[in-house]
């Protein structure tokens, strides 16, 4: 019955519950996203608060596995956010974020993972509008989806632990 | 060292370290809007927190002399405050912390007031959020280790790249404050595009003279040492010890020259005289100009036949025409740039020039108004100099896109050059002297006689008679031969201020007030991984607060590298890039972050994939154990090498797998049960 998961029964074994609230991580580069960020703060802009940010120095840093770290321990959507091409603070650590995305895009998709769950963006120091539209957008788009709830379906895999890949169909 | 020991692995102390929390009130920016008690209580819950509390201002003195208590009291071994953003008091809470003997890298800082409190409505889950981030981060800071800023010694010395008049000036003030400066101009002479110039605005002085005295001074100064004929071909290190190699042209000529006059009357290769803008020739053994530095003659080894005739004018001796160029390194602890600029050098056919002889550029004009120059002088053979005269400004410079043909890099020089303005009514108020019959026209877009007493120069023109019409630098002046003889040229434009009235100025000579582009130093841009603005020009840190300084640590910015400047604003820029190359050398060492990467050897498999990515080329790999291994000095924290490493074997200090991995967790875990009502 595991192996082949129809999205209606899967809402029927784990009904979305009234409250749920969709869980995102952002991993942003210190020099012109996070500072982007703080810019939507101080513009005083207003945005969901589901979107976590953890701060990484530069968006070369991001190591695919962190995105699928991130959605293997809960998290229903990821976010993904460096400086715009040519602002690199490290001259073009940006330019294998740019390259790596795309794949990391496609290997969720293999996966079965709806492609509006991951989300790469550049986000400049100066674009705190930009910013807070994103985390609206994206918000919007991964509580369209539901929960992802990897862990839960890992487990009912009989994956140890709710960890490793799988692949499985979402619509 | 960063931090001693192997790659940063994940092991977790066997105790988990005594975690104090501090959550910021901000004065009500953040406790208005997140109930920073029940913060503080569910981050007390987790793992290892000793203390978790809220305070009104965490930065405030009363708040960090509370920090300090805290540690010494309840020796807590991580510091977690959650306030503003790290951009603002990171530093200010590391000091703390660091102040009460504790590591300064045992410190996490949380974002929640311009990532929370100001972006988040809901009072509830901005608690909730500003809640997930304070346990994510006292989970983060269990993971945390001890780390050093990295300390890099600076040796006193710099390196002057280009001779003009910025690098002499910067070259002379480091010198004055104890560095030992090596100043290298790739060209024979020292004096830069300054020496072309006959009478500077806005003093009047003669440019030669002004220059004869700097190159004095600065040569005079005992720790400078001046490299003719020399070009930087290669680069290594960073600030502090910059390893440069230098390659030097030999000059072919020696203080046993005893007059060099005979040897180049005797030499029989004429060339272009690139001083004169190709207005004159030169022989292929010359002198740049009247009393250039340094006096003897050079060779130019692109004409030279080596014919040995100016060897036998002068005895045989002082000449030495089998000289091959050689190579040197140099250490340097900082560099300074200045490499100056090219005028601006017309298309063919663009506003007739190299067409019709009598269109020339400014700096033409200026070569033939200095009694040094080729014609002594003199505009034309017969004493009566020109008739009419017609400048336009702006050639080569405000350039308008789909109107003026774009340069080799694609784009139009849309920057306005700043200097041709005043320069060009300068050299129009000069002809008026000479000549006070000369008729002159002045073909403009604004003019732009920005600086403290260039307005004059536009008042006094105004006041000789010179004519100004105002062009549409969408239909710029035509330059065309006068079809009823009644003078060579004729220039035509639309007068915008008669509503765009067709006018057409008879001219004996069209002059160009051209404008400034950058010296090509690509091979510079490319080895000091320059930063490059959009005008092609290097681009400093900031153009406010940091106007002088390279994003390069250790490379300062002098003159008209970095853009248009006159030479006042020049000089003033070599001087502030010496003083803030002074100061950097002054403080002993540099200081910078420790979050370095490192490669844990017993993981690489050495794919060698993390050498492809780096940015800086820090990464090197050991033959011998067939590793790779990260520079320390060289390694900026990007973490770009540990992304890409297939085999985990490469961590970031201070952004290690284990940090990342728990914050990550911590943000996902079920969030707590809330606190039981007491009864």
């Amino acid at each position: 019955m595991a192996e082949a998961m129809p999205h209606a029964a899967l809402t029927k074994d784990a009904p979305v519950a009234a409250a749920w609230e969709p869980r995102i991580v952002a991993f942003l580069c210190y020099w012109c996203s996070y500072t982007g960020a703080d810019a939507a703060g101080t513009a005083r802009l207003k945005y969901p608060p589901n979107v976590d940010v953890i701060r990484v120095m530069c968006s070369g840093r991001i190591d695919p596995e962190l995105v699928t770290a991130a959605l293997a321990k809960g998290a229903d959507g990821v976010m993904v956010c460096g400086c715009h091409i040519g602002d690199c603070h490290y001259i073009a650590g940006n330019h294998k974020t740019m390259a790596r995305m795309p794949l990391v895009a496609r290997a969720l998709a293999q996966l079965g993972i709806a492609p509006g769950r991951f989300v790469h963006e550049w986000v400049s120091a100066a674009e705190g509008d930009k910013f807070a539209a994103l985390v609206d957008r994206v918000t919007r788009q991964v509580r369209r989806l539901g929960p992802l709830d990897w862990p839960r379906r890992m487990r009912e895999r009989g994956v140890p632990g709710g960890r490793g890949l799988s692949p499985w169909s979402e619509p | 060292m960063v931090h001693p020991g192997p790659a940063p692995a994940d092991p977790l102390p066997p105790h988990p370290p005594r975690i104090g929390v501090f959550v910021c009130r901000c004065g009500g920016n953040i406790s208005d809007v997140v109930d920073v008690e029940r913060v503080a209580a569910e981050a007390a819950r987790m793992p290892g927190v000793v203390l978790a509390a809220a305070y009104p201002f965490v930065c405030s003195d009363p708040g960090q002399a509370l920090i300090e208590e805290k540690i010494r009291g309840l020796a807590l071994e991580r510091v977690v405050v959650a306030a503003c953003s790290p951009t603002l008091h990171q530093t200010t809470f590391r000091r703390t912390i660091d102040r009460a003997g504790l590591n300064q890298y045992l410190f996490e800082h949380v974002n929640v007031r311009e990532q929370v409190s100001w972006v988040v409505e809901d009072e509830e889950a901005a608690t909730r959020k500003a809640s997930r981030l304070v346990r994510a981060a006292a989970a983060r800071a269990a993971h945390l280790v001890p780390l050093d800023k990295r300390r890099i010694p600076i040796q006193p010395s710099a390196l002057v790249i280009g001779g003009g008049v910025a690098g002499l000036v910067a070259a002379r003030d480091l010198a004055r404050r104890g560095m030992k400066v090596t100043l290298v101009e790739n060209r024979p002479f020292l004096g830069g595009r300054m020496a072309q110039l006959h009478t500077l605005f806005p003093t009047g002085d003669n440019a030669r003279d002004l220059l004869a005295a700097l190159i004095q001074e600065t040569v005079r100064e005992p720790r400078v040492r001046i490299l003719t004929g020399a070009h930087v071909i290669g680069t290594e290190g960073v600030v502090g010890d910059f390893r440069t190699r230098l390659r030097l042209e030999p000059r072919g000529v020696d203080e046993h020259l005893t007059y060099p006059g005979n040897a180049i009357a005797a030499c029989p290769e004429e060339t272009i005289n690139e001083f004169d803008f190709a207005l004159s020739r030169r022989k292929a053994i010359y002198h740049a100009y009247p009393g250039c530095y340094p006096p003897m003659p050079a060779i130019d080894w692109r004409s030279c036949t080596r014919c040995g005739k100016c060897l036998a004018a002068v005895g045989g001796k002082g000449i030495d025409l089998k000289s091959e160029p050689r190579e040197i390194e140099l250490h340097t602890g900082v560099i300074v740039l200045a490499t100056g600029y090219d005028p601006y050098e017309p298309l063919y056919g663009e506003y007739g020039y190299g067409i019709f002889p009598q269109v020339l550029t400014l700096q033409q004009l200026i070569r033939l108004l200095d009694p040094e120059g080729p014609s002594g002088g003199h505009l034309a053979g017969n004493g009566k100099g020109p008739g009419r005269v017609a400048f336009i400004h702006c050639v080569g410079a405000r350039q308008v896109d789909g109107v003026n043909v774009p340069g080799p890099d694609g784009k139009v020089k849309e920057y306005c050059a700043r200097t041709c303005c005043t320069g060009a009514l300068h050299a129009a108020l000069e002809l008026k002297a000479r000549y006070p019959e000369a008729r002159i026209t002045s073909f403009y877009q604004d003019i732009r006689t920005y600086g403290r007493f260039h307005e004059e120069y536009y008042e006094r023109a105004a006041e000789k008679g010179v004519l100004f019409v105002k062009y549409d630098p969408k239909h710029p002046p035509r330059v065309e031969r006068d079809s009823r003889d009644q003078s060579p040229l004729v220039v035509r434009a639309k007068d915008m201020l008669t509503g765009g009235l067709e006018l057409e100025a008879p001219a004996d000579l069209v002059v160009l007030a051209t404008g400034v582009v950058p010296h090509d130093i690509s091979e510079l841009i490319s080895m000091y991984r320059c930063a490059v603005g959009y005008d092609s020009f290097l681009l400093e840190v900031h153009p406010k607060l940091r106007p002088v300084e390279l994003a390069v640590s250790g490379v300062f910015l002098a003159g008209c590298c970095q853009g248009p400047m006159d030479i006042t604003e020049a000089c003033a820029a070599a001087s502030a890039a010496a003083s803030k190359a002074a100061a950097m050398i002054a403080q002993g060492r540099v200081e910078m972050d420790p979050f370095v990467s490192r490669v844990d050897e017993s993981l690489c498999t050495g794919c060698q994939t993390c050498l492809t990515v780096c940015p800086y080329e820090a990464v090197t790999r050991d033959q011998a154990r067939r590793v790779s291994r990260v520079s320390e000095a060289l390694c900026t924290g990007c973490g770009t090498c540990v992304a890409s490493c297939p085999s985990n074997a490469i961590q970031q200090f201070g952004f290690t797998d284990a940090q990342v991995i728990s914050e990550v967790d911590t943000l996902l875990a079920p969030e707590p049960a809330p606190e039981p009502v007491p009864a």
